[in-house]
């Protein structure tokens, strides 16, 4: 029971060593061995949330030594083994699994080279759930790098036609997110004094020990007491802008989104759900873990152009999404669109804001995985993805056009369903900020609830073009024929719209598990931020 | 009389290893004159860099006096003498291709490794020369040792670069015995006397002294030979280049700026002028590299890259500098040999250029990800051993920013990690072509039993780096530099 979170990270990293013995000629195997790691996952999470206490604080708490090098007169360099879940990571790595199960079932059929694919599904799986546990900034970084290879692969070897280009320009762009990343988390090491150590200096990766200003070794560059200047921000603004940065090429944000569009086009079906679904969330995920807690009173300073950058990512992805001519593309764009909503909420600074970009990214892993998984459904069927080559689906395809009312409406904020409560919580935040603690202008939230609107239109234009009107297909289309949803995609988009839709009508569960998070992130970030800025 | 022989004879067991050495290429001569083609050599060879490799360890913590006025044994030429060996070592299991005057090569070899061994126990403007000589020459004939056309070009072009570097480092060297009155930096005097005379002409005597150490670790500006050189010599002899000289001339190239430094009262920031030379290093490398079709050319171009971040631990002034510079040292060699292992098999099949690995990916499976890891430690991602490398040495760099203020330490900093990105766009080419593209190999003898082997031991070394580096640095920490 204590080790269960090392469980889930290593159940999957076995499984993939496990495929490299297996011979390449038994195919078949292979997606076996992946989906039993990830039923056991599945099984082992369940057994983690029956025994999960809701409350703050984290909770599984695993830490061993890893790392411990004696640096001379620096003192000792100290990097741990560090896990733990809080009302945060808990549900992220839920869906993780549960995401990871449906991606699974997504490449059942038809893929080439089975035992390189579900290897490399696997490690990306491991590296995944590490990602969301790991509480030790250097094991993070590992667990967080260690996504690049894998997906660099899945998209390079089993995408569509340019997927050199595009496997090429995701890896470029995540890893300049991540050497920005890398220059921080030097910086904090050498900064940041392990209380716990008994004498001498011990510089730790420790998470936890870099949100405590009081750790800080004195007249460091990053001591917030010693406010050193570089250029026009002090040294503890760089650094929080280079997190940020950082984690937002992954979340993406608008400008640095366009490596987005392009992976998901070239990426296969159960590979775009991964990359939507899941990797996106660790860009959010690493602003709410690393970036504001650590440097608070920059992240105070900053959220206006946080919350500008969310306006311009929202509005932008949902009106490329609206010219978007292929149905793939435009979905990419709905995540831009829908990821900002996610910043919004963090650069509100209230309890509802932050609560409703946890749940927003709950739901939108959910939501994409289901919208792509209907793109791939399309696809398998006619090798064509442009929205005008359909018309008249919905006679055709009833079952398909159920569950693709359920995606859309879902993903436009419909009440009933889980987006809407994600952006109802993060909207109730961002309207608040002004009048709670004065971060963000209410303007900003009027000008966002306009990408609700777009968001609407993009979805209800493309239902109305594709499903309605006669039954006609053109293009690579139209020699196809298009039978309705086989068992296996039902298997897969069916859960999928039950979650949402549970999310949507009962969302008391997941969000007493985020509300204690949501509360004591946004004291932190307010109490240690306006003690630590001189001018708020 | 009796005294200087009794000199001599206390001096002789501080030199046993370079006495093996010297022996040994004499012997190996010899056998080569009464036996062409023996292959007896090669073990030879092997048998003599794996016991001078096992003597350098068995004391690697040991300071010697001053060895006739010239050499001084301690532990970061020993270190790095573990690692000239080792690379040594490697290159003659993977020379298996070279057939014409076999012992010449492998005591061409040992005379390099003579060489980088001596440069790294001295401090002596003559003895510098010396061993810089003996590298060059040996290297001069190793990289012609293709026998063709293009081999002929290379040597000569390595030949008419390394005389000029070497003159122009000569001439910076009469000019300092000139201010100082002493052949010896390492010597009080010689420090005392440039701290009197900080003038322009001192500095240019180290600038033109640079050039020659520059050009040894094939850093920026004095790189340009090493792309032909490179290309032509055999991938063995390529592997060996790109990291005993650049290695034994870095150890005595820190030597060198610890004592022009003058404990931090030089007028001069030194470490702009070597910073500066870094970021340079490590961009050319890495921006060359991109444009290369040749695989060994491309390695080229990395290892001058490499260069500029090894040069990093040198230049922050800092002990844990040099701990860290021996740390990425180490893993750039394994990384490095790991790499040069599998080129060289496959060019011995005909494969020299990146667009040839296309679909190497299905029929040698094994040996393409063992080069991927290689390849991923040189770029210095985790879980590898240049990932923990490049975290100590820009960890160093911070601190020293911290510590010194100086601007230019923080655009180190982050040019050197951002030229990463740029550095992985060109390792991840291999791979690239080998999984993504569709092609099939010229040749198809998949056994490579013997290269998986050396090359699992290598990779195996590179993980436990990452995992558990506190089993190399335990060693170098007990590693005490004084100049």
């Amino acid at each position: 029971m204590q080790n269960i979170l090392s469980f889930l990270i290593l159940i999957p990293l076995l499984g993939s060593l496990a495929a490299l013995l297996i011979r390449p000629t038994q195919t078949s195997l292979f997606r076996w061995l992946a989906l039993i790691a990830v039923t056991l996952q599945l099984i082992l999470f369940i057994v983690l949330v029956s025994n999960y206490e809701a409350g703050g604080g984290f909770q599984f708490v695993e830490q061993r030594s890893w790392i411990s090098l004696d640096l001379g007169s620096w003192g000792t360099l100290k990097a741990d083994y560090f896990l733990g879940v809080d009302g945060m990571s808990l549900p992220l790595i839920g869906l993780a699994i549960f995401v990871m199960l449906i991606a699974c079932i997504s490449s059942w059929n038809g893929v080439t080279n089975p035992k390189g694919y579900f290897s490399l599904y696997l490690l990306l799986n491991a590296a995944v759930v590490g990602s969301f546990a790991a509480l030790d900034f250097l094991l993070f970084y590992v667990f967080f790098e260690f996504m690049l290879l894998p997906m660099f692969f899945l998209i390079g070897i089993w995408g569509g036609s340019r997927r050199e280009y595009a496997s090429i320009k995701f890896f470029l762009y995540t890893l300049l997110g991540s050497i920005l990343i890398l220059i921080v988390m030097i910086g904090l090491y050498l900064s940041v004094n392990d209380p716990s150590g008994s004498g001498g200096l011990v510089h730790t990766f420790n998470m936890l020990h870099m949100s405590d200003p009081s750790n800080y070794i004195s007249n460091t560059i990053l001591d917030p007491n010693n406010i050193v200047t570089l250029g026009p921000f002090s040294a503890r603004s760089w650094a929080f802008l280079f997190l940020f940065f950082g984690f937002a090429i992954k979340l993406p944000m608008v400008p640095l989104h366009t490596w987005l569009p392009d992976a998901h086009v070239e990426a296969s079906t159960p590979v775009s759900v991964i990359l939507a679904a899941l990797l996106l969330k660790i860009g959010a995920y690493g602003m709410l873990r690393i970036a504001y807690p650590i440097f608070p009173e920059a992240a105070l300073d900053f959220s206006v152009m946080v919350a500008v950058f969310a306006v311009i990512s929202i509005l932008y992805g949902a009106l490329t999404a609206m010219a978007s001519k292929d149905l793939k593309r435009m979905i990419a764009y709905s995540s831009v669109s829908h990821m900002g909503f996610v910043l919004l909420g963090l650069a509100s600074g209230t309890t509802e804001g932050v609560t409703g970009a946890v749940y927003q990214m709950v739901s939108h892993g959910i939501l994409s995985a289901m919208l792509f998984i209907i793109a791939g459904v399309l696809y398998d069927r006619t090798g064509d993805r442009l929205i005008r080559n359909y018309s008249g689906l919905a006679g055709k395809m009833p079952y398909f056009f159920a569950m693709v009312l359920i995606a859309f409406f879902a993903s436009m904020g419909m009440p009933a369903f889980s987006g809407f409560i994600g952006e109802l919580m993060i909207f109730l935040g961002a309207f608040k900020s002004n009048a709670h603690n004065g971060l963000i202008h209410e303007s900003l939230a009027i000008i966002a609830t306009l990408g609700l609107i777009f968001g609407a239109a993009y979805f209800l234009w493309a239902i109305q073009r594709m499903f309605f009107g006669t039954y006609d297909v053109k293009g690579n289309a139209r020699n196809s024929i298009l039978p309705d949803l086989n068992n296996r995609e039902i298997l897969m988009l069916f859960p999928l719209a039950v979650v949402t839709f549970i999310f949507g009508v009962y969302p008391q569960p997941l969000l007493d598990l985020i509300n204690p998070f949501a509360t004591d992130f946004v004291n932190h970030l307010l109490y240690q931020g306006r003690i630590l800025s001189p001018h708020l | 009389m009796q005294e200087s022989v009794d000199t001599i004879l206390q001096g002789i067991k501080w030199i046993i290893p370079e006495i093996i050495l010297a022996t040994a290429f004499l012997v190996i001569l010899v056998i080569g004159l009464i036996k062409r083609g023996n292959s007896l050599v090669k073990g030879l060879t092997i048998i003599v860099f794996a016991g001078v490799f096992i003597l350098v360890a068995s004391d690697l913590y040991t300071t010697s006096p001053i060895v006739f006025g010239m050499l001084r044994v301690e532990s970061v030429s020993s270190f790095i003498k573990l690692l000239l060996n080792f690379s040594a070592l490697f290159t003659c299991l993977i020379s298996t291709r070279v057939k014409e005057h076999l012992s010449e090569y492998f005591a061409f070899l040992i005379a390099i490794v003579l060489g980088a061994h001596l440069l790294t126990m001295t401090s002596n403007f003559l003895m510098i020369f010396i061993s810089i000589e003996i590298i060059s020459i040996s290297s001069y004939v190793l990289a012609g040792y293709a026998f063709d056309k293009k081999g002929a070009e290379g040597s000569l072009k390595y030949f008419l670069f390394g005389s000029v570097s070497a003159a122009v480092m000569l001439y910076g060297f009469t000019f300092l015995y000139g201010l100082t009155g002493t052949i010896d930096f390492a010597n009080q005097t010689f420090t005392s006397a440039l701290l009197d005379s900080q003038n322009a002409l001192a500095y240019l005597s180290i600038f033109f002294v640079f050039a020659g150490f520059l050009f040894k670790i094939s850093s920026s500006p004095m790189h340009f030979w090493a792309p032909d050189v490179y290309n032509a010599a055999p991938a063995p002899v390529v592997a060996f280049f790109s990291t005993v000289p650049k290695l034994a001339g870095l150890v005595v190239f820190v030597k060198f700026l610890l004592a022009i430094n003058l404990f931090g009262q030089t007028s001069l920031n030194w470490q702009l002028y070597l910073a500066a030379i870094a970021i340079a290093t490590i961009t050319v490398g890495n921006f060359a590299a991109l444009k290369q079709n040749s695989v060994k050319r491309m390695m080229a171009y990395s290892s001058i890259a490499q260069a500029g971040f090894l040069m990093i631990g040198l230049i922050v002034f800092l002990p844990q500098g040099i701990h860290f510079f021996l740390f990425y040292a180490t893993a750039f060699v394994i990384g490095n040999l790991l790499v040069f292992l599998y080129i060289n098999s496959f060019e011995n099949g005909g494969t020299t250029t990146i667009a040839e690995y296309a679909g190497f990916g299905r029929t040698f499976a094994i040996p393409i990800v063992f080069l991927l890891i290689g390849l991923v430690s040189l770029t210095g991602l985790p879980p590898t051993a240049g990932f923990t490398a490049k975290l100590f040495l820009f960890s160093s760099v911070w601190t020293a920013f911290e510590q010194q203020g100086h601007t230019i330490l923080m655009v180190l900093l982050i040019v050197g990690l951002l030229n990463t990105v740029v550095s992985l766009f060109y390792y991840l080419r291999i791979p690239y072509y080998a999984f993504l593209k569709d092609g099939k190999p010229a040749f198809s003898h998949n056994i490579l039993h013997f290269e998986n082997f050396l090359g699992a031991f290598l990779v195996v070394m590179l993980l436990i780096l990452f995992f558990q580096p506190g089993l190399l640095m335990s060693w170098i920490n007990k590693i005490n530099f004084v100049l």
